[in-house]
């Protein structure tokens, strides 16, 4: 639709309206032959994508077409199918095309085409059906790629564009700004002036580690006056380690981070998950080159040597890094229809390396060749081919299976040894046991008559399920006589006592064993390598030709379309993917570093270059500043790949250390900012909210990297941070106290599929179904309650309460002027501080006259003037200033 | 029919009106530039337009709608249709001969051949004569306002797919459910009240838990808020009780003091006034919520005509009742649940389905009855049924008096009634053993589509941008509005 308009623009003032008349009027041109360059309409740059749109599937790209009909090529039409000819050049009224898409008879099913569409069709026969060049005499099965495909903009190699010159009242700072101005100046805005440096320290911060600045940082980067302090504060910002906690999650996005292996209501628990999320925290604290990065994560297994054993921490690492392609949900290893389970993971990781890495969305080829983007279903299978040794449907291991323990011979060894040395004691309790019972059981049968005392031991002997009816009546009858481990305790208390400590012992023994760690790990068996076949409508059930590994075809020069090798020789594994990772990221690509760069800039700035960050097909946005995110792309590769790099160029530049006030003037200039004359005002994510509100409270536990955080569902069925200990009839159990857990970031929360943490789901954190490519932010009265009443708000308005009045015992100015700062990065303003002490005033007051009439409660709650600052609290914590950065 | 309980004669629109305009009233300045925003409806979301918000506000239709709001009372596990909505003397007459065609079953173990005619007599009811069971005597009274389905199908005999294909259009999980894209399209009327609510049984969830009223792709706010059983019915909708009353007043004043300066600041960022109105909303909710919910206001004859004296109708009498107060008051997509699935009669039918009946047919029948007195039926769409119907062949369960039916996703029956359906009729029909539809096959897909159109909606223009394409409810599958049910063709 998008691309439709654009033609319609593009040819509107050139084609005229006055056409569609005479039929006669263009068969001379006819006569001239079909190729016209230069003619307004040509079939492969107009119509070829109307059709691909809505054609293709049945006349085109699919093995059997109907009605024998191949509308691919200009003189097919001509030729027609089995009723005749589709065109007559010249002749739209005796096109049979025309007619069958006039009168809504084609295409079938509920999309037609649009009017605007068939006009265009009816223009390009009248005006002689020209083809911009000589069609090609064979034609393979499928669409191919044609040179048009080949012009679309996200297709064509990157090239670093030269920077335009500005005057220093520019303010110029870097090239980005250069690359700005130009459309600015078309609109006749500039650059807002530069923000202050409070609101500078807040975004800044914000934007590289998710929380708000603490004091001293604020107060380091207000006394540093000397040139370059903005400079100096980003640096120290990228050093925190909390940026990898930020920028870590952003990539968790779209990689689709989960606890949990979803697929069915099960949903159980990835224990194991949480090394990969660690290892992406870290590549980005470390500044760890992008290109390492995704290689490490598309093939680290293929870096490691097999057998995965004794593993040295920078294997570990390799290894760990491949939890990127084990995050799609993987329902395999809890029944259910396992062909169907298993081919889902394969598409849900496909879906995942693209839209991350390459920004196109291949599902659709999955089927057919791609509708809209110049992506072939044998690339589709390409793709397959390079994960189908690691992820053979028909050689499948199930999660538990793929694991990768982090036991060492000599863990194991030693495991050995305190097994044997327990399993020692284990036996004897077991005789002791055994003895006992025979004891109490010939006890018990001297209470019988001898005569069946025999008969009844036989039936004690013989295992409940082989009983005979008879026997089993025995137990009915006498039901004392069935003496279990369970039940011994009340024949004889002082044996079971002593079993019981023979237990203990054991127990103890045991627990001396290192515990058994485990990577999740996507890695190749090595004894087979499945085949890859197209499947015919991407039915699993109905494969037909064998494809080899590879790249999209269009993301390649004609011709030089990257091949995986089938099987490398050097290494034990294939090296599909490492060879796939190593072509991503050799600089050539037209892709990925765009892609890259461009979910940066989304970060940073509220909205991408291309603003579909996970499609920069057809049917995505368009780049907004095609130079800009071109030259960041190169200046990204160039300097090693380096995110850090590409922070500090963003940040120092002018666009980045506007204020966000608007101008009236420029609002009306350019309402929509799309050239940046001003900062956008942002809302805080979910997670950012969360860690806000327990770091403004002082509150927020820093402890890094671990085995996740564990929710539960409370009591009402909101899913909250707890360890879930059902009590009877399914009830929610006791509290476990959580002992500073539950103030950690919420990066390191468990992300449970089917438990969403309530506090973060309700400002629109991502319920991982693949994965999120863009996160959106909703508004809604939801939200509102949560902020006015959940026991999570209530509870940090009191920390954060407790920590002002902390700070000033007595002072309620310096304890509101505190507040202020702790969550609004400013002064209060006298008049604020004013009326907070009014409001504060009136509270106390209320809450005072309160008291006197209901005293039997008094003791249990906390002061009036508590109380009050901890509503002042709450409310700072709710109002949008301190939701949302300048 | 019951004594005349209309409080106050006002016409339903006017006031279903006041109290929208009340509930819009509160929210000033910040609401009048809402207002003044695009609508949503039929335009792509997210992409290439940065700014794109979402919110509840009311949105014009495609086309004049008949329908304001909708009841669905979900009746999980498969109704016997030709128990109940589906008469099939045919197989009465076969009882105990083998079915002679191919039949799949869920239940490989207990399944048989041989057809189970129904125990219980159909008869004409009202004037329009369409055949009812004796277990629905008090829909037989209303059945001239009902529009009865015989002809649905999912074409899956299982639960959850077929639970899907009629609650979010396509039998996979993960899509938005019916009434987060009604709100989506529409928005809704009352901003004090969510837009689209669910409620559960006290016995608990139903079969696919949460997942039955998931927003899917689309943001959290088009989720369903759910209407506890029990008190706090809606979570964190109501005030500690510290804060209640007057000092939560002061907070939320002081709030948007402070929000008001902050917005004097940067002029023009919807996002914040919308976020200064939700807080207003929110509030008014409380007040509103708590009202809607308050059934004592009720006349004891309305109680008990949705059978609030009676055991076995209480507590889903209740249900409905609130459900008859919430859409009064502008709420737009209500959907009712039963714990589990009950209606999944494996065995033991002959009681089981009395048992049914007995809990759901007054309440049922008496919201529609409460609806049209009121004159709310007009624009009020009540549906009532399962995902799946039953086999027309015994699952044997050792003894004649165990047997039960196994499912049947072929064929099966629905009701529904107001909001623009035509009353008094029964459309489509399954063969003569009510295995499958045949005639005038109603899938789930030309059920949403008639439905949406009812509302306003093409269901081809409803869309939601995501996966890289514009999704719609109908998944762009062949399907129609379905006129010959609808009381204006």
């Amino acid at each position: 639709m998008r691309l439709l308009v654009l033609v319609l623009i593009f040819c509107a003032p050139i084609i005229g309206i006055e056409t569609v008349s005479g039929d006669t009027a263009s068969v001379k041109k006819e006569a001239k032959g079909s190729v016209s360059p230069k003619a307004e309409i040509t079939f492969e740059k107009h119509i070829r994508p109307i059709l691909r749109k809505h054609c293709f599937d049945c006349h085109g790209s699919q093995g059997e077409r109907e009605g024998e009909l191949d509308l691919r090529l200009r003189r097919f039409m001509v030729k027609g199918g089995e009723s005749g000819p589709s065109i007559v050049p010249g002749q739209p009224k005796k096109s049979l095309l025309i007619e069958k898409i006039s009168e809504g008879e084609m295409p079938p099913g509920n999309t037609k085409m649009e009017n605007a569409e068939i006009e265009l069709v009816k223009k390009w026969i009248l005006s002689g059906a020209f083809t911009a060049r000589a069609e090609p005499e064979k034609l393979d099965e499928g669409l191919g790629i044609t040179p048009e495909d080949r012009e679309y903009w996200a297709f064509h190699p990157i090239t670093k564009p030269n920077i335009p010159t500005h005057p220093p009242k520019d303010r110029v700072r870097t090239p980005i700004d250069a690359l700005l101005l130009p459309q600015m100046h078309s609109k006749g805005v500039v650059f807002s002036v530069d923000a202050e440096k409070l609101t500078y320290i807040r975004r800044a911060t914000y934007d590289l580690t998710g929380l708000p600045p603490q004091p001293d940082e604020i107060i380091e980067f207000l006394i540093d006056t000397k040139p370059g302090a903005h400079e100096r504060l980003v640096d120290r910002l990228l050093d925190s380690k909390h940026y990898g906690e930020r920028w870590g999650r952003h990539w968790l996005d779209v990689a689709g981070y989960a606890d949990s292996e979803g697929s069915n209501n099960l949903d159980s628990v990835r224990a194991y998950s949480f090394r990969y999320r660690d290892y992406v925290i870290r590549s980005f604290n470390q500044d760890k080159p992008f290109s390492q990065f995704i290689i490490e994560q598309l093939a680290g297994d293929e870096l490691v040597k097999p057998p995965y054993k004794n593993l040295k921490p920078d294997q570990i690492e390799k290894l760990v890094a491949t939890g990127f392609l084990r995050m799609a949900a993987d329902g395999t290893g809890s029944g259910g229809e396992q062909d169907v389970k298993r081919n889902q993971v394969v598409t849900d990781t496909i879906k995942i390396v693209s839209t991350s890495l390459l920004g196109v969305s291949v599902g659709c080829a999955q089927c057919h060749d791609h509708r809209y983007d110049p992506i072939l279903q044998t690339d589709y299978y390409r793709m397959r081919a390079l994960f189908e040794p690691a992820y053979d449907w028909k050689n499948w291991r199930v999660p538990n299976q793929r694991r990768v323990s982090l036991y060492t011979d000599e863990d194991r060894a030693l495991a050995n040894k305190i097994n044997q040395e327990a399993n020692v004691i284990a036996k004897e309790r077991t005789e002791k046991q055994n003895k006992y019972i025979q004891s109490e059981l010939d006890k018990e049968l001297k209470k019988y008559d001898k005569a069946i005392r025999g008969k009844l031991r036989k039936a004690y002997e013989t295992p409940a399920g082989k009983r005979t009816a008879e026997q089993k009546e025995y137990f009915k009858k006498h039901p004392s006589l069935n003496i279990t481990p369970g039940n011994l305790y009340q024949y004889n208390p002082k044996a079971a006592e002593e079993l019981k400590k023979l237990s203990a012992q054991v127990a103890k023994i045991r627990a001396r064993k290192k515990p058994e760690d485990f990577v999740r790990v996507l890695s190749e068996p090595g004894n087979k390598i499945p085949k890859t076949f197209l499947f015919h409508r991407g039915e699993h059930s109905q494969p037909k030709q064998e494809i080899l590994p590879g790249g999209l075809t269009v993301t390649a020069a004609e011709g030089k379309q990257f091949t995986a090798p089938l099987n490398d020789p050097s290494i034990p594994s294939t090296g599909r993917r490492l060879a796939y990772a190593k072509w991503l990221t050799n600089g050539k690509h037209p892709l990925v570093a765009r892609v890259i760069v461009n979910r940066v800039w989304l970060h940073h700035f509220g909205k991408g270059i291309v603003n579909s960050p996970g499609d920069f097909g057809n049917l995505g946005g368009k780049p907004t500043h095609p130079e800009l995110l071109d030259w960041l792309a190169s200046e990204f590769m160039e300097n090693g790949w380096s995110m850090k790099h590409l922070h500090r160029i963003i940040m120092k530049s002018t666009v980045y250390r506007q204020a966000s006030v608007q101008n009236s003037q420029f609002v009306k200039k350019d309402p929509g900012n799309t050239t940046y004359w001003h900062m956008p005002v942002v809302r805080l994510d979910a997670e950012v909210i969360r860690d806000s509100v327990l770091a403004t409270s002082g509150v927020l536990n820093p402890k890094m990297y671990g085995s996740p955080v564990p929710v539960k569902e409370d009591g009402v069925g909101q899913v909250v941070i707890g360890v879930d200990k059902k009590g009877s009839a399914n009830r929610p159990g006791a509290n476990i106290p959580m002992n500073g857990k539950e103030n950690r970031r919420s990066i390191y929360i468990q992300v449970r599929r089917s438990r969403p943490l309530a506090i973060t789901r309700v400002f629109d954190a991502p319920v991982m179904k693949v994965n999120c490519d863009r996160r959106i932010s909703s508004t809604a009265a939801t939200q509102a309650l949560t902020m006015m009443n959940s026991k999570f708000i209530l509870q940090y308005a009191s920390y954060f309460a407790n920590r002002v009045v902390e700070l000033s015992k007595k002072d309620t100015s310096s304890q509101i002027k505190n507040a202020w700062m702790l969550a609004y990065t400013r002064s209060v303003t006298d008049k604020e501080l004013e009326k907070a002490k009014q409001f504060l005033n009136k509270q106390v007051e209320y809450l005072k006259s309160k008291e006197k009439k209901t005293d039997k409660k008094k003791g249990t709650k906390p002061a009036p003037e508590l109380q009050a600052m901890t509503n002042l609290c709450q409310i700072l914590l709710s109002s949008n200033e301190f939701l949302y950065v300048d | 029919m019951a004594e005349q309980i209309i409080p106050d004669n006002t016409d339903y629109l006017s006031r279903r009106g006041f109290l929208a305009r009340n509930a819009m009233g509160i929210g000033g300045i910040a609401l009048a530039t809402l207002l003044n925003q695009e609508g949503l409806l039929g335009k792509p979301a997210g992409i290439g337009d940065e700014n794109k918000r979402f919110d509840m506000l009311p949105k014009k239709p495609h086309h004049e709608p008949q329908a304001k709001a909708m009841i669905s009372l979900f009746m999980n596990g498969g109704p016997s249709h030709m128990d109940l909505l589906d008469p099939k003397p045919e197989l009465t007459k076969r009882n105990g001969t083998d079915f002679q065609g191919d039949i799949t079953y869920s239940f490989i173990k207990a399944a048989s051949k041989k057809l189970l005619g129904s125990p219980w007599k159909f008869k004409k009811q009202g004037n329009c004569g369409t055949e009812v069971s004796e277990l629905l005597p008090k829909l037989s009274e209303v059945i001239d306002d009902v529009c009865v389905i015989r002809s649905a199908h999912t074409n899956i005999n299982g639960h959850e797919p077929s639970i899907w294909s009629m609650n979010t259009g396509v039998p996979k999980p993960g899509r938005p459910a019916l009434g987060s894209w009604i709100t989506y399209g529409l928005g809704t009327e009352n901003q004090n009240l969510p837009a689209y609510l669910v409620m559960t049984d006290p016995g608990g969830l139903p079969v696919d838990g949460v997942r039955n009223w998931s927003n899917g792709w689309m943001p959290p706010l088009f989720q369903g808020t759910v209407a506890r059983p029990k008190e706090p019915r809606i979570l964190n909708l109501n005030p500690p009780s510290h804060l209640k009353g007057e000092l939560q007043a002061q907070n939320l004043q002081f709030l948007k003091e402070l929000n008001e300066k902050h917005l004097e600041k940067h002029p023009g960022e919807s996002d914040l006034e919308a976020r200064i109105a939700s807080y207003e909303l929110a509030a008014g909710m409380q007040t509103a919520a708590l009202e809607a919910f308050d059934i004592s206001k009720e006349t004891k004859a309305t109680q008990d005509m949705y059978g609030l004296d009676k055991d076995p109708t209480r507590e889903y009498g209740t249900r409905c009742l609130i459900a008859r107060r919430l859409v009064e008051r502008g709420v737009r997509f209500v959907q009712l649940f039963i714990a589990g699935q009950i209606w999944d009669n494996h065995s033991n039918i002959i009681n089981a389905l009395p048992s049914c009946c007995q809990k759901t047919d007054q309440p049922s029948a008496a919201l529609l009855k409460d609806l049209k007195q009121r004159g709310l039926l007009d624009s009020t769409v009540v549906h009532w049924g399962g995902e799946i119907g039953r086999l027309p062949v015994t699952q044997n369960q050792g003894a004649p008096e165990k047997a039960g039916r196994d499912h049947n996703g072929q064929g099966f029956s629905m009701w529904l009634a107001g909001g623009g359906f035509k009353g008094g009729i029964a459309y489509g029909e399954t063969d003569e053993f009510g295995h499958k539809a045949i005639v005038n096959k109603f899938s789930t897909n030309n059920y949403h589509a008639t439905l949406l159109h009812l509302f306003g909606i093409d269901h081809k223009k409803l869309t939601f941008f995501y996966n890289s394409r514009q999704q719609t409810i109908t998944d762009n599958n062949e399907c129609k509005v379905v006129k010959e049910i609808l009381a204006k063709g």
